[in-house]
């Protein structure tokens, strides 16, 4: 039972960065291979103000979350606005590059140690229905929910999501509707990184802060896509899917040997595994829709 | 007197070597690459020697991504495979280093073919999700078999050619640059051939091309199956050069810095291929020569290099994307037009 409620807050996270994946993917068409590292800055970010700046916890996740905006917009300045209408692999490519810039610019700011950081919620626990379960856990899973509901929401009535839809169905069409195509791309990624800031955190509360945070992103990629990468309900799932069957076979597979092959840390590779899975018998990913091709 | 170089003939427009200028050109450039080692120290051939092991590997991605469209992220993937299979031949079961060469390269091409099988289902970005995870998996499994020893690493024999072992870096100068030759010619012939254009069409508009009557299951495979043999042979000679393989050798960074080499010498070209795996593997030593010149002046340079490496890769690609999306081709042939038609515009 803990293990799957772990597995659950594990999911939780994924899920998150996988909302930030579907986010972007959802309107500018890009998939954002730089979106592990946009978490891994955020965790950064919220690291450097209540340690090394001893901001209140709660004044420092508000912090990041505007400086991941302010990166958000940022990026999309610098690489991304000059790229719109550009073919979709130059998109994909720019931001492989993105990604290791991002890496290399984190490497020489904070180095590559590990750092831990403190929250309000380090190392207490809270018992329900028998379990003892961590409260950093619960809150993980509060927040990212709240999250789910309020992006539902967004797309489905608010007037600029469903504009960031409708840019995300036919760029051109979209444009010629009156809807300031550039412009709800710079949101896009602005609300793209907070996410991805906001998951960052949570992270650092299960792990540690360091570089190697960004290849969570591609664990959560990997979640993204089997969900369906339009679909913010597919990315919810996959997320936890992933995360469950992540700690189910760290618990049960790590031991086993086979011949002379040792299943040591499977839990780095289950996700991928899931995932090929997955999109062998639906391309698409589980919610997402196809897009029928005309000639 | 003619004004160009017009084609007459179909035969003259399908030529490998199209004017005799070309051929020329190509004597001469021959000729240096033999007497090259005569004047360079020990150093700088290991530099040639690291360039032409990624012209091969890169000129092989590029047949799958710039001439096919097939995005591939785990092409470090299928360079492990053909440096622990060659390792395996040639280290435990005494294979000859003759022999193991073309069958690394098949070992890769074969995991390729299967690797190539979901992209008749899967299109885009789906297929580059689908290659990373394929190079992740590899990496582990790599780590975690006892036959390859994981992060402990194995070691490569020398290679020995009919009683010849290599050793000096001279000797492997030769090695490499003639299979980089052979590679280069190959692949230059494949892509003006039948299948090259069949390839080329398939990028460009996969429906159109099966409409055509091109049979998409047996081209993508193929395109998968040769970038996975010579990303496999790369990868052999990789392992036999550096004698020494850890599965951290084969990560990701090592398929971003091939991707980079292939977007900053030009999608689809072969040339553009083999100046970017120049340029991509010359930045590394330059950036160790800058910092070694400074190292008086600023002593923690040296600590950032790893970083600043990853960087640099990361704004090549960001910026030939932005400014030059026909990477150096697209100035090499930018230039050529411009002195071609001088002094007038065109």
């Amino acid at each position: 039972m803990e293990i799957i409620f772990n597995g659950l807050a594990v999911g939780a996270i994924y899920s998150l960065i996988a909302l930030g994946f579907v986010l972007i993917f959802k309107s500018t068409g890009i998939l954002n291979f730089a979106q592990g590292e946009l978490v891994m800055f955020g965790a950064f970010i919220c690291y450097g103000l209540t340690v090394l700046l001893k901001v209140p916890y709660a004044l420092a996740f508000l912090i990041t979350l505007s400086l991941g905006a302010l990166l958000g917009v940022i990026i999309h300045l610098l690489f991304f606005r000059r790229m719109v209408g550009e073919p979709v692999f130059s998109n994909i490519m720019m931001t492989v590059g993105l990604a290791s810039i991002l890496t290399s610019v984190a490497g020489l700011i904070w180095g590559h140690d590990v750092y831990a950081l403190p929250s309000p919620f380090t190392n207490k626990t809270v018992a329900l229905g028998g379990a003892i379960l961590s409260l950093g856990y619960v809150y993980t899973l509060v927040v990212s929910v709240l999250f789910v509901i309020l992006f539902i929401l967004f797309f489905n009535r608010s007037l600029l999501g469903i504009a960031m839809r409708g840019t995300a169905e036919d760029q051109n069409t979209a444009g010629l509707m009156g809807i300031n195509v550039k412009r709800i791309f710079m949101m896009t990624w602005a609300i793209g990184t907070v996410v991805a800031g906001v998951a960052g955190i949570f992270l650092a509360e299960q792990t540690f802060v360091r570089l190697a945070m960004s290849h969570t992103g591609i664990k959560a990629m990997s979640a993204a896509i089997l969900g369906g990468m339009n679909s913010i309900g597919g990315a919810i799932l996959g997320g936890i899917l992933v995360g469950v069957v992540e700690n189910l076979s760290a618990t049960y597979l790590s031991g086993m040997e086979i011949g002379n092959f040792r299943f040591g840390d499977i839990k780095d590779v289950t996700a991928f595994a899931v995932m090929i899975i997955v999109l062998m018998i639906r391309p698409h990913g589980i919610f997402g829709t196809e897009k029928i091709e005309r000639v | 007197m003619t004004s160009g170089n017009f084609k007459v003939t179909y035969q003259e427009d399908l030529a490998l070597f199209q004017t005799l200028w070309v051929k020329v050109w190509l004597c001469i450039l021959i000729i240096l690459m033999l007497i090259v080692p005569l004047f360079l120290s020990r150093y700088s051939l290991s530099i040639l020697n690291e360039m032409g092991i990624a012209v091969i590997g890169a000129i092989g991605l590029n047949l799958l991504i710039g001439y096919t469209g097939q995005i591939s992220l785990g092409h470090a993937a299928f360079l492990a495979i053909g440096a622990y299979a060659s390792a395996l031949l040639t280290g435990k079961a005494g294979f000859p280093f003759l022999l193991s060469l073309p069958l690394s390269g098949m070992a890769a091409a074969a995991l390729g073919m299967i690797v190539g099988i979901p992209s008749l289902r899967l299109k885009g970005l789906y297929l580059a999700l689908g290659t990373l995870a394929f190079g992740f998996i590899v990496e582990y499994i790599l780590f975690h078999w006892d036959l390859t020893q994981g992060n402990k690493g194995m070691s490569v024999p020398r290679p020995s050619l009919a009683g010849l072992v290599i050793s000096t870096q001279t000797q492997y100068y030769y090695l490499i640059m003639t299979c980089a030759v052979l590679t280069t010619l190959f692949s230059k012939n494949l892509v003006r051939t039948k299948i090259g254009r069949n390839l080329i069409a398939i990028r460009d508009r996969d429906i159109a091309a099966e409409a055509l009557g091109i049979n998409l299951a047996k081209y993508k495979i193929m395109a998968f199956g040769v970038s996975s043999f010579y990303a496999g042979v790369a990868g052999c000679l990789m392992a036999h050069y550096q004698r020494w393989i850890v599965p951290g050798n084969f990560d990701l960074s090592l398929s971003i810095a091939y991707i980079a080499m292939i977007i900053l010498g030009g999608l689809g070209t072969i040339l553009g291929s083999i100046l970017g795996a120049i340029l991509i593997t010359g930045i590394p030593h330059a950036i160790t020569f800058v910092t070694d010149l400074l190292r008086e002046t600023l002593p923690a340079l040296s600590k950032v290099i790893v970083d600043l490496k990853m960087g640099i890769f990361g704004l090549i690609i960001v910026l030939t994307l932005l400014f030059e999306p026909l990477g150096l081709f697209g100035i090499y042939r930018r230039i050529k037009v411009y002195w071609k038609t001088w002094p007038y515009k065109y």
